[in-house]
């Protein structure tokens, strides 16, 4: 048949690279990207620092230090930002001006574009953990020791995240609304999720734990408490919500700006 | 930034391509159909577009074209007929990168991403072909010279389809589809972008056009379809489309003063101070005409002699009857 049969698995490979980046590229140096997706949960994690700095242990912070709470939480803010809200509206925003329809005009394969996204939103991730966890530990937060977990939970993560954000971005019609739905879907989530303030109720932690955040907020403190082990419950939800947001990016997702 | 000869009068003699495959057309549409909801975009439309040839559609706004186009770029599915591109069915989407290798697209809108530069964008697209166009090359034929470090964002709105025909060019394509390609380019920069589109055709790139400027389509093409209502009315060459090559010429001047239309020698009508002569034989009929004003010592004044513009034959093939919306540019 045609060249493309007997394509070269590296050349393939050559052009996921190529193209995460391009992506990183155009995500540096869009100002709206870096802000939203580094200075956010940066002026966070260092206001609580101020506010925490001093405090020991405790019970409400499940026997944590709270910085040592909030470092994974906030780290998986960054991670939620990056990939979820960031990847959503602006594949929303490609949409709408045309972008992915060209893309699509190329012989660049749908999977190798989705893919290039994917590596670029987990690199990104990566720096923004690292990040966290560094302004953590001139607050005296102990750097992780787990780092298998840490880095299997963050991948995971960051592809059930990202999945979830082409999921949303397949659902939205127009460009405008993107960053309001993004944010409606995720700011309620983070609330009873505990990521700004632990759960103490079952009700809503069962409720919570069955949704995306609370199973990754979970999968991130552990390695940050120095807990051993994989947390495979939450690991484990946490892919079904990314398998689940895959199906609908995959049945849904439109690349031309009007719909057929 | 003259790379390429120009040298398209009408009826210039042109280059016979060699056809690069042994296909017998490199875009063959039989009984094309598209409707979206009650509304028939495209009904029944045929045309075949030969290796190495210029083929320009042209149309109002709403006529069908831009449907008819997407469906041969693969964006759209038609609902009956049989379209085949370079051989293959565009909307294959499991065979088209072999497809999309081979051809080059220029849609109507321009989108590219902002924050690069003029230079990434274009290596960036370079990369998903496997044997792309030299990068500068390609920044110098399409007028970009000097501005590769530019980002995109700033670059003003010519500019920006300029980047858009230089990504329709890069993967070195067989087959480029320019929809409305120099819509809001100046006349220098129009005259440029067709001088590329000539060079293209020379190095036997076949090209599928859409415009709505006439004179682009009489420089440019080698056949022309125009479309109304989602139908072929007219298909042919620039120079013979809708009769256009026995159509009658038409003599016009300004009246003298103290005569009427009743005074000339030969039958003329009288629109807006002017006389118009409409014949098959001009040579008699300007000769009678100039007799007759010689004398009587007198002089027509704005004498001209023409033939049915492309733009008179597109207007009357597309006349109210079929104009479905939008106005023509």
């Amino acid at each position: 048949m045609s060249v493309a049969t007997y394509r070269a698995p590296r050349r393939d490979l050559a052009l996921l690279w190529h193209q995460v980046r391009y992506e990183q590229l155009s995500f540096w140096r869009n100002p709206q990207s870096a802000f939203f997706t580094f200075v956010f949960p940066v002026v966070i994690i260092v206001v609580f620092g101020a506010l925490f700095g001093g405090s020991g242990r405790s019970s409400y912070f499940n026997g944590l230090s709270a910085l040592q709470y909030y470092v994974p939480t906030i780290a998986a803010v960054s991670v939620l930002g990056s990939c979820y809200s960031q990847l959503a509206i602006v594949l929303a925003m490609r949409r709408q001006n045309g972008i992915l329809k060209r893309v699509r005009a190329t012989p660049l394969p749908e999977w190798t574009y989705f893919l290039g996204l994917l590596a670029h939103c987990v690199m990104v991730s990566a720096v923004d953990v690292a990040l966290i966890a560094g302004i953590g530990s001139l607050f005296g937060v102990p750097l992780p020791t787990h780092w298998p977990a840490l880095a299997l939970a963050l991948v995971l993560g960051a592809a059930s995240f990202c999945a979830l954000g082409v999921a949303v971005a397949s659902l939205i019609r127009n460009s405008e609304a993107a960053p309001a739905v993004v944010q409606l879907v995720l700011f309620p989530l983070l609330f009873i999720s505990g990521t700004y303030m632990p759960i103490h109720s079952s009700a809503l932690d069962r409720i919570a734990g069955a949704l995306p955040v609370r199973p990754f907020n979970q999968a991130l403190l552990g390695p940050f408490a120095q807990h051993a082990g994989v947390d495979w419950k939450s690991l484990s939800v946490l892919a079904a919500w990314g398998a689940a947001g895959a199906l609908v990016a995959i049945r849904r997702f439109r690349w031309d700006p009007r719909p057929e | 930034m003259r790379t390429y000869m120009t040298g398209t009068a009408e009826g210039a003699a042109r280059v016979a391509v060699p056809a690069r495959s042994a296909a017998p057309a490199a875009v063959v549409v039989a009984g094309l159909r598209k409707s979206y909801g009650a509304v028939q975009a495209v009904r029944g439309v045929s045309f075949t577009v030969r290796h190495g040839e210029i083929f320009a559609l042209l149309g109002p706004n709403g006529a069908g074209k831009t449907t008819t186009l997407e469906i041969m770029e693969g964006f759209r599915t038609a609902d009956a007929g049989r379209v085949e591109v370079l051989g293959y069915d565009p909307g294959d989407r499991a065979r088209g990168r072999a497809l999309r290798e081979r051809i080059g697209l220029v849609l109507q809108d321009i989108a590219v991403e902002p924050y690069l530069t003029v230079r990434e964008t274009i290596a960036r697209n370079a990369g998903y072909y496997p044997a792309p166009r030299d990068v500068d090359e390609v920044i110098g034929l399409v007028g970009l010279a000097g501005q590769e470090r530019k980002k995109v964002r700033n670059l003003s709105g010519g500019q920006k389809r300029r980047l858009d025909l230089a990504l329709g060019l890069i993967g070195r394509p067989e087959l480029l589809f320019l929809d409305e390609p120099t819509t809001g380019f100046d006349p220098n920069a129009r005259h440029e972008a067709w001088d590329v589109i000539c060079g293209l055709r020379g190095a036997g790139v076949t090209i599928m056009l859409t415009t709505h400027y006439m004179d682009e389509a009489q420089a440019l093409a080698d056949r022309v379809a125009v479309m109304a209502g989602g139908q072929i009315v007219a298909e042919g060459t620039p120079s013979d489309i809708g009769g256009r090559d026995t159509a009658r010429s038409r003599i016009r001047f300004a009246l003298p003063d103290g005569y009427t239309t009743a005074d000339l020698p030969v039958d003329g009508v009288l629109g807006e101070g002017q006389v118009s002569v409409e014949t098959a034989e001009p040579t008699q009929a300007l000769h009678q005409l100039t007799g007759w004003a010689l004398q009587r010592g007198m002089v027509l004044g704005r004498l001209t002699v023409d033939r049915p513009s492309l733009e008179d034959i597109y207007l009357r093939l597309t006349g109210d009857g079929t104009r479905i919306e939008g106005s023509i540019r």
